[in-house]
């Protein structure tokens, strides 16, 4: 259940599939994680400020506000500098990594955008989404320790 | 080239030709000689030469004329002129009408000489051009060709991509429902088992729309056309489908214009099409928000007879018998509904395989699939502006019904 001061953490799921939304909220939900769900990066946006999660399960491939513009956003603001994210998503790792180092060249994103913190490739398992979340939330204690995206190709 | 080493000679003055043309014969030119205009023409059309060397005056066509006539004839034959002393005017003319070069008399080897060589560049340059514009007319095909190749080959990789996209999100929602199951039952919590369930439910039935349109996407085209009624199958369509209109509230009315002829057709694979368009169409009304709260969702399907020319009137089947059949007529399938309509970004790829605007709803086959039926008979889907909201899709299918028994 969604309780107060005894969880482990807040979390908030943003995807636009309903069913993976109710999924992932129920994996972190049962295991004693807060959560709230959004249905793209817009959304998504709103309900950090409200929500306050320490951690965004987050799609990647969504109408109106994709993923990335959601994760540059979400980084370039301060007041989430402790934000961790999870990319949920059926874009390989690898793509996506690519992908990011293009747009970081480019000047896309912003300059040194930081990408995610973790990456869990669909469809999700619960265990390896679990797995994911902790692994982040527990080296997030120390600031900016979690990983860069850095192309894997020079 | 031998060719190039040969040329005509005009000239009325007797003296002047004579003597030309031993200078030239001499210089290695196979010449042939002309004492008039019209003699030359008659030469030229007997074999013709590369270089023409015309005097201007002379008595009956002119060198003037002479040269509108070869280039008429042979834009590619070069003419040198012959001019008389002050002659300029005559000579600057001849330039105008494409002449290679003239030279004054009283005539100089050298002059000559220039003037043929000039003539000889300009022919050798225009084949060169020619060449040039024949490879690149080569080269563009070409590229096309390989322009071409490479689209297919990103339409086969948007497939994949979209494939692969329809596949997580299913596996996905198979691995949540079983969590949300498990879940369910070893907490003993109805909510996740009612979730975990309906996800079930739901992503099985995709698995089976996807793994179906699938196969009959895989599947090729066969049909097998027969002389029916054309509104025959939007009869079905419309009887299939009016339980489920009924049942959410919707409308869905059926127009036939009367007397149409028998149309050449596959009627069960045109079924296939109008079931998905007005099962779509019903799908837009309810992404509207229509249904049996709010009243007014409207499907309407409408089978015409259409003519291609102009000069037939539309309503020209209307008389009701099959003999004006074998006439170019088309018939056109209209469904038109007041739904959700289809978003400007998305309409570039409805007919792409794995597009779809209804989200996980959709297997994005279904629009890909009715497309191939319709050419398959050589017809045509369009999306049709709707007035106001809504969706209009249209078929249209040559009737070419021809008796071959008759």
């Amino acid at each position: 259940m969604a309780g107060g001061a005894g969880t482990l953490g807040r979390v908030l799921v943003v995807d636009d599939e309903m069913h993976l939304r109710l999924f992932i909220k129920a994996v972190f939900e049962s295991a004693g994680y807060e959560t709230a769900t959004a249905r793209d990066g817009e959304e998504g946006l709103a309900k950090l400020k409200e929500f306050r999660p320490g951690l965004v399960s987050l799609d990647l491939m969504m109408p109106n506000q994709g993923g990335i513009r959601f994760l540059s956003t979400l980084r370039a603001d301060p007041e989430f500098a402790e934000t961790r994210v999870l990319v949920v998503s059926g874009v390989e790792d690898e793509t996506f990594r690519h992908s990011l180092a293009l747009l970081q060249a480019a000047g896309v994103a912003g300059g040194a955008l930081r990408g995610p913190d973790g990456y869990v490739e669909k469809p999700p398992t619960a265990e390896a989404l679990l797995r994911e979340a902790k692994r982040i939330l527990e080296s997030g204690a120390e600031t900016g320790r979690a990983p860069n995206v850095e192309p894997k190709e020079a | 080239m031998p060719e190039a080493r040969s040329l005509l000679l005009v000239d009325d003055e007797d003296g002047i030709r004579r003597m030309l043309a031993l200078t030239l014969a001499d210089v290695g030119w196979e010449v042939r000689t002309a004492r008039s205009a019209e003699e030359a023409l008659a030469l030229y059309r007997e074999r013709p030469a590369p270089v023409v060397i015309t005097d201007i005056k002379m008595p009956g066509m002119d060198g003037l004329e002479l040269l509108k006539a070869l280039k008429v004839q042979d834009p590619e034959c070069e003419v040198v002129l012959i001019t008389g002393h002050g002659d300029m005017d005559l000579a600057i003319q001849g330039i105008k009408l494409d002449a290679a070069d003239f030279v004054t008399k009283p005539i100089r080897d050298d002059a000559l000489a220039i003037a043929l060589s000039r003539a000889l560049e300009r022919r050798a340059m225009r084949q060169a051009i020619r060449q040039h514009t024949q490879h690149l007319e080569q080269l563009v095909a070409q590229k096309t060709r390989e322009l071409l190749a490479a689209e297919r080959l990103a339409a086969v990789g948007q497939t994949v991509a979209g494939l692969s996209h329809a596949i997580k999100n299913m596996a996905s929602g198979l691995e949540g429902s079983l969590f949300l199951l498990r879940q369910g039952l070893d907490a003993d919590r109805k909510a996740y088992l009612e979730q975990g369930w309906e996800m079930l439910e739901a992503n099985v039935r995709k698995l089976k729309t996807l793994s179906l349109d699938m196969l009959r996407f895989a599947k090729p085209e066969e049909l097998a056309p027969a002389p029916v009624d054309p509104a025959l199958p939007a009869r079905q369509v419309v009887a299939l489908l009016a339980p489920k209109a009924a049942a959410e509230g919707l409308e869905l009315t059926l127009d036939v214009q009367p007397g149409l002829p028998l149309a050449q057709l596959d009627a069960e694979a045109l079924h296939r099409c109008l079931l998905n368009l007005v099962g779509n169409a019903l799908d837009a009304c309810a992404g509207a928000g229509y249904g049996t709260a709010k009243p007014g969702g409207r499907v309407a399907v409408r089978v015409e007879a259409q003519t291609p020319e102009p000069g037939m009137a539309p309503d020209g089947a209307a008389g009701g018998t099959a003999g004006g059949a074998a006439g170019g007529w088309c018939v056109r399938y209209r469904v038109a509904d007041n739904g959700c309509g289809i978003p400007d970004s998305a309409r570039g790829q409805l007919f792409t395989a794995f597009f779809s605007t209804k989200g996980a709803e959709g297997s994005g086959l279904g629009l890909m699939t009715t497309k191939k039926t319709v050419e398959a008979h050589g017809g045509s889907i369009a999306l049709r502006d709707a007035q106001g909201t809504g969706t209009v899709f249209e078929i249209i299918i040559p009737a070419k019904y021809e008796n071959k028994l008759l």
